[in-house]
């Protein structure tokens, strides 16, 4: 562990999400997943990457055929106690968006603490 | 040792970047699938410093005609090496 | 996950109700308190009012996150709804026998927990 940062988020399972809400079930996998381990007990890092981070902008809707959007079950999190949410700072800015108005309030990841995220989790799923 | 595992050209997608993103000082990165196209002289570049760690899956380069084409930087192994590989790191992180 | 297959149906008095092979209602708008009770009567359960505040709590969880919880974090939705006392596993396993978060769901209305075994 590099820094104190790493050592706060150190936990089970780091599941990464790169993919936004509504184009593909890959968020929606990726939570699940997040979801079943975290009903066992096991603590969970969310890392919101690429573009993945437009899953946190507020106000989503159904899809336009009534689909659910992921929105609801971001707000389910806590209930399931995952309160370790990262964004990645770069895609932050390369998409444009403000940290302060996402969702969930995550916390910013620089890129040189991305390696060390890898590292401290004893399983690292990418969805 | 970390063992990232791409599966995508870095001619079409920007996921390489993710992965070199998260990628540790002593990880390695095995190109894979349409991945190897990255072992290509005019692709590898977008590797930056991951040269000397980074692999390309022989199987999938012979498949494509790609062997002779695959830049000398890039350690070449096969199925039963990439095996090793894994069992030699920590853990694999898939990059897809 | 809600199913669309109906495999068998419940019979009230004046009307009968699509469930799908695991006795989740088909039709979740369906639900009535009637529905309920039927499908209580049919695991063996009296629904008391420690029962229904149960029930209004996964209703409202399920209106909120679209989904049903699985167990610890319909342990959690009870004690910040009903109070420490009530959010307890013990208390939801004498209510609803065996595993609580799918039974009480099956009860409520909701379609079955994705997220737990």
């Amino acid at each position: 562990m590099e820094n104190d940062e790493e050592q706060d988020v150190a936990g089970d399972l780091l599941v990464i999400l790169r993919h936004g809400p509504h184009g593909s079930s890959w968020l929606r996998e990726g939570l699940d997943a997040a979801l079943v381990a975290a009903a066992f007990g096991r603590r969970v890092t969310l890392l919101f990457m690429g573009e993945g981070v437009t899953a946190l902008v507020p106000g989503q809707q159904r899809g336009p055929l009534g689909q659910k959007g992921t929105a609801p079950t971001l707000e389910m999190l806590e209930m399931y106690d995952i309160d370790s949410l990262l964004v990645e700072a770069e895609a932050l800015s390369r998409l444009g968006l403000d940290g302060d108005e996402l969702m969930l309030s995550p916390r910013r990841v620089e890129a040189a603490a991305l390696p060390g995220l890898t590292a401290c989790h004893s399983l690292v799923l990418t969805f | 040792m970390l063992l990232h595992i791409l599966n995508r050209s870095p001619a079409t997608s920007e996921v390489y970047r993710q992965a070199l993103a998260a990628m540790g000082p002593d990880d390695r990165l095995l190109l894979i699938e349409d991945g190897v196209q990255g072992a290509l002289k005019g692709l590898v570049g977008r590797f930056g410093d991951v040269r000397g760690r980074l692999l390309a899956l022989e199987e999938d380069l012979a498949a494509r005609g790609l062997e002779p084409l695959c830049d000398d930087s890039v350690v070449r192994v096969d199925v039963e090496g990439f095996v090793t590989l894994t069992e030699e790191a920590r853990k694999t992180v898939s990059w897809f | 996950m809600a199913t669309t297959e109906i495999y068998r149906y419940l019979h009230l008095t004046n009307k009968r109700v699509a469930l799908d092979a695991e006795g989740y209602l088909i039709n979740l708008e369906e639900w009535s308190t009637d529905i309920a009770e039927a499908i209580a009567k049919e695991e063996g359960l009296e629904l008391t009012d420690e029962h229904w505040e149960i029930i209004r709590v996964l209703r409202d969880f399920y209106q909120r996150f679209e989904q049903a919880p699985a167990m610890r974090p319909l342990v959690k939705a009870v004690a910040r709804a009903l109070g420490e006392e009530k959010g307890r596993s013990i208390h939801l396993m004498r209510l609803f026998p065996g595993s609580p978060a799918k039974l009480a769901a099956r009860i409520a209305g909701l379609p079955k927990p994705t997220n737990c075994l």
